[in-house]
């Protein structure tokens, strides 16, 4: 458990560390720090993606009998080996693969599958498949990690709060544009409009928006700051998916631990005309994703953050009938970084032995990979509370 | 900050204006009617703020003046409102023969005129550079220009919803408008879209089961959920899932095999430009096993099972409840709402004269405890603020996308969550930055549907600026922001240099086209005169001022210490405590006042 002094010191001798030469005490202390303030980045594709054309099995026959139309022709593919093949628009994900800092958690899912993006989302949002919970997994994990309740630990950058960070304890810092995240006041203002009281009468809402906008008054300038301050040579592609502001945040020394986003508005969800847009919607996320891993090794930062990846359900393993593909059950997960060893992850899909609405019977709890984020990679020793149940992790961080 | 809470609870409160209000007993739960000697000032306000989107106090008092059931009749049932005498959307003349349909992709619109020498209307040219450049500039040009065509039509709805006599059927066409949530990005036709929100506007308070079968045969919607490719042999399961999942029943009350053999009976179900259309030959007739029963069900028949099933009442009045009174309701009060719409035989506005004369509905945990959504918070602003029209600065379409409700572009079919979603961080002080720019107006404002900002923005105006350059259309297309070296440049950075076509220079282009064409918004701004609202009322104090302002904005009483604060600022702001004597300099210091009042939490409740 880190105590909120002990925090400050860390975040301070991440800062000496960017910036001077270490002596061998500071040196010791940045290490420390390292491994104490570890950073998960969870990236959620909304929609629903299409595991099977995401990373192809292309050396099974009977990908190509499910996706007659639509299966993606072995020389179109970037081939990881005999077997599999990335997706075209996955230049990004080759270039980490051949890093060895891609790992591939194979067959993610749940059983009793739902079909519906809202009911599935909310069972990965609060790790608890066919029934629910008031919090979500990330919120969770925020109140395991930290019971100071320190202030800005938990970062979801987005439009609205995605339920996967509704935290008994914390406040997660929500915003879209770093740029936009600023009381605009007038001098004869200050400290008159940040000011917040509580109600005469009883009321839960305007309790929850007085601890809101304590919050923001103390977040906005910080992320603001750090937005500032922040400028990359990388190329994160097109659609960076908020990343470079995760990098910012991180650039700057802010505590987060735990970012949370989205590349938003059901995009995956390809019932039709699917293998352009597929092709272009995973060229944006892998672009990004790599940017982002490129820019934290730049930033010396590499050892600290990994990144992970999954979506509500994958797709129906045959395509439809208009070039598309239905809401379907299990997909794969990714983490990417630094600390990631690179490869294969978990028991892959059958494509042939399928359920009667044709779909993949999934191999993994998605819940083992959450598990790995949170013992594996964050250190928290918590999955067990968190995620309310025994799930094993896979070793894809070193010990 | 906790000290100063602590410190909040324990000063007695001395706001009169919400008197009334604290000895409402407890309510909650009770669906009888109130009676006349409970109705007053605070729940006509109460009313108002719900069943519409709030008002001045003039507003407020006619309803009091009214008995309960009086007042109640004039919201659903108009009686005694005078007629929503406003004006039918005004066309900019946009749509050429040949966009429809219109093909889902660029490249299916080359394919397209690959295949056929023509599409969008165009033929390829016959020789020369760049064959298809005219077809792919008209596919941009009628994606921007139907966008910001929308975007005029989201500003002539809010304009209604501000402006119109019968708030309650504007609040309801918002209502439906998020339950059947459609949108724009997937639509790609404001035509479309301004019929679906006519449908919600002309039926919101009517029949559910009309509105169910207009809505399932609304070109919008059908295009939205992919009606064109549900045929017989391979039904598509998009419509029928939602149908079930979200517009009715529930998520839990049907098997995945209702779902297919509903997507069945909705098979052929489509539209042909702006009108609905079944096609025989795809139609799917055979029988359906569906919720138990086995018929040769078509859509309709599908719905009217669906209306039959125990969930789908209490599933709609249990929304409609949520939207209107609060976040929680018992399955007392749900199994109670849903036979009252059932008896009516899913009649709404019965319904709804039910929950708005019901002892619950004006319940304490009721009153002050909703947090607006953001059109309800732009547009009831303007409405206190005693606006006869929708302002164009600032930009309606920017602020509410900003704080989370773009209308016409919901985020997904499942529309906006309601409640303390809205509410994060960033939000809350964006909506204290629109109260600044309506107190001060923003002098840097620019008008987005003219004038391309960042980050698309700045592709284009880049483009524009090297043509007129005397760049060549390669150099001039290439990314503003490119990076060196192959090796670590992204896939997406690369540059798209088909021969047949230049897809960054049709995006330029079709910006061009799409502005010449869609009319401006009106970019007039507020017209404030708090100085006159103070001094009709003869205020005198600083903290008359307040409690004033408190009563006309807020739905909850301000901490005693907030109140006495407040008029502190006024009085240094005027120099003076006495509020008649600094009628000519009271302007200023008012709209300082209005932006910290509107800025607070307590404005965000309703």
């Amino acid at each position: 458990m880190i105590t909120r002094r002990k925090w400050l010191k860390y975040a301070g001798a991440g800062l000496v560390a960017g910036s001077l030469p270490l002596s061998r005490v500071a040196q010791a202390a940045a290490a420390e720090a390292a491994r104490a303030g570890r950073i998960l980045v969870v990236l959620e594709l909304s929609g629903g993606n299409d595991g099977l054309n995401t990373i192809v099995p292309y050396g099974d026959d009977a990908y190509y009998k499910l996706r007659p139309t639509i299966g993606i022709k072995q020389k179109a593919l970037r081939k990881l080996d005999e077997h599999w093949g990335f997706n075209p628009g996955l230049l990004g994900f080759e270039r980490l693969w051949k890093n060895g800092e891609l790992a591939l958690m194979h067959g993610c899912g749940y059983e009793q599958p739902s079909f519906s993006h809202f009911t599935s989302m909310a069972y990965w949002h609060t790790a608890t498949p066919n029934s629910g919970d008031e919090y979500g997994w990330y919120g969770r994990l925020a109140d395991a990690i930290d019971s100071d309740n320190r202030p800005n630990l938990l970062v979801n950058i987005d439009t609205s709060q995605s339920l996967a960070v509704k935290s008994r304890h914390h406040t997660p810092v929500v915003f879209d544009d770093p740029e936009r995240f600023q009381r605009r006041t007038l001098a004869q203002e200050h400290g008159l409009i940040e000011q917040v009281a509580a109600g005469a009468r009883p009321n839960a809402a305007l309790d929850y928006l007085n601890k809101v906008s304590v919050s923001a008054a103390e977040a906005s300038a910080l992320v603001r700051e750090a937005w500032a301050k922040y400028k990359t040579p990388v190329d994160y592609g097109i659609a960076p998916l908020q990343l470079p502001k995760v990098a910012a945040c991180i650039n700057a020394g802010l505590p987060a631990q735990l970012y949370y986003l989205a590349f938003r508005n059901n995009a995956f969800d390809t019932h039709v005309q699917q293998p352009d847009l597929h092709q272009r919607l995973l060229s944006y996320m892998a672009d990004a994703v790599h940017g982002f891993t490129r820019d934290m090794e730049r930033l010396g930062q590499g050892d600290r953050v990994s990144v992970m990846v999954f979506s509500e359900f994958g797709r129906r393993a045959p395509e439809n009938t208009n070039r598309g593909t239905d809401h379907g059950t299990a997909n794969f997960m990714y983490f990417a970084g630094k600390g990631v060893k690179g490869g294969h992850y978990g028991k892959p899909l059958s494509l042939t032995a399928l359920d009667e609405g044709d779909n993949l019977i999934h191999t993994t709890d998605f819940r083992r990979v959450y598990a790995t984020a949170i013992d594996g990679w964050l250190r928290g020793n918590c999955a067990t509370q968190v995620l309310k149940g025994e799930f094993e992790s896979f070793p894809v961080f070193a010990a | 900050m906790k000290k100063l809470i602590a410190a909040a609870t324990l000063v007695l409160l001395t706001a009169g204006p919400f008197a009334s209000a604290q000895e409402s007993p407890d309510w909650a739960g009770d669906l009888s009617p109130i009676s006349a000697a409970d109705w007053n000032r605070e729940t006509a306000r109460h009313l108002l703020e719900r069943a519409g989107f709030g008002g001045t106090p003039a507003d407020i008092d006619a309803l009091a003046k009214l008995s309960p059931q009086a007042a109640v009749r004039r919201l659903v049932y108009f009686e005694g409102a005078p007629a929503a005498d406003l004006p039918a959307f005004d066309h900019s003349g946009i749509f050429d023969e040949g966009i429809d349909p219109f093909p889902p992709s660029r490249p299916a619109t080359t394919a397209l005129a690959e295949k056929n020498g023509e599409a969008l209307g165009i033929k390829v040219k016959a020789s020369g550079n760049r064959p298809q450049q005219a077809i792919v500039n008209q596919f941009f040009y009628w994606l921007r220009a139907s966008r910001l065509e929308t975007e005029r039509v989201a500003v002539w709805w809010a304009n209604r919803m501000v402006a119109t006599p019968r708030p309650l059927q504007e609040k309801m066409a918002l209502f439906w408008h998020g339950h059947f949530a459609t949108s724009e990005e997937k639509v790609r036709d404001y035509r479309k879209m301004l019929q679906q929100v006519e449908l919600f506007q002309r039926e919101g308070l009517g029949n559910f089961r009309s509105l169910l079968i207009n809505v399932a045969q609304d070109p919008a919607m059908l295009a939205f959920l992919d009606a064109g490719v549900n045929v017989k042999g391979s039904p598509n399961e998009n419509f029928a899932r939602e149908i079930m999942e979200l517009f009715t029943m529930g998520v839990g009350q049907y098997s995945e095999q209702d779902i297919r053999e509903a997507a069945r009976a909705f098979t052929g179900w489509n539209f042909v430009g702006l009108t609905f259309h079944v096609d025989a030959d795809k139609h799917d007739a055979g029988p359906k096993t569906f919720l138990g029963q086995t018929a040769n069900y078509d859509g309709v028949g599908i719905i009217d099972r669906i209306l039959e099933a125990p969930p789908t009442a209490g599933y709609i009045s249990g929304k409609l409840y949520r939207f209107f009174v609060r976040d929680e309701i018992s399955p007392e009060l749900k199994a109670a709402l849903g036979q009252r719409l059932r008896e009516a035989h899913y009649d709404i506005a019965p319904l709804l004269e039910t929950i708005f004369l019901s002892k619950d509905f004006y319940a304490e945990a009721s009153r002050g405890t909703r947090i607006k959504s953001p059109v309800e918070f732009v547009v009831s602003t303007y409405r206190r603020l005693g606006q006869p029209a929708l302002p164009g600065v600032p930009d309606f379409n920017r602020v509410t996308e900003a704080l989370g409700q773009h209308l016409l572009f919901p985020p997904t079919v499942a529309g906006w969550t309601y409640g303390r979603s809205w509410i994060t961080p960033s939000l809350l002080i964006e909506r204290g930055n629109f109260a600044l720019d309506l107190a001060f107006p923003d002098i840097e404002f620019i008008p987005e549907d003219r004038y391309p900002v960042y980050p698309t923005g700045a592709e284009i105006r880049a483009v524009h600026q090297r043509l007129r350059a005397g760049e060549d259309m390669i150099s001039a297309t290439r990314p503003v922001d490119e990076k060196a070296g192959d090796d670590m440049m992204a896939m997406s950075n690369k540059v798209d240099r088909a021969e047949a076509f230049n897809t960054r220079y049709a995006s330029y282009r079709g910006w061009q086209m799409a502005i010449e064409r869609v009319k401006p918004i009106v970019r007039n701004l507020p017209r404030l005169d708090l100085a006159q609202m103070v001094l009709i009322k003869e205020l005198k104090t600083p903290l008359e001022v307040v409690d004033y302002f408190a009563a006309r904005f807020l739905a909850v009483p301000l901490a005693d210490e907030t109140r006495r604060a407040l008029a502190k600022t006024l009085e240094h702001e005027l120099g003076s405590a006495d509020v008649l004597a600094s009628a000519t300099v009271l302007e200023e210091p008012l709209r300082v006042l209005l932006h910290l009042m509107l800025s607070r939490p307590e404005y965000q409740l309703g």
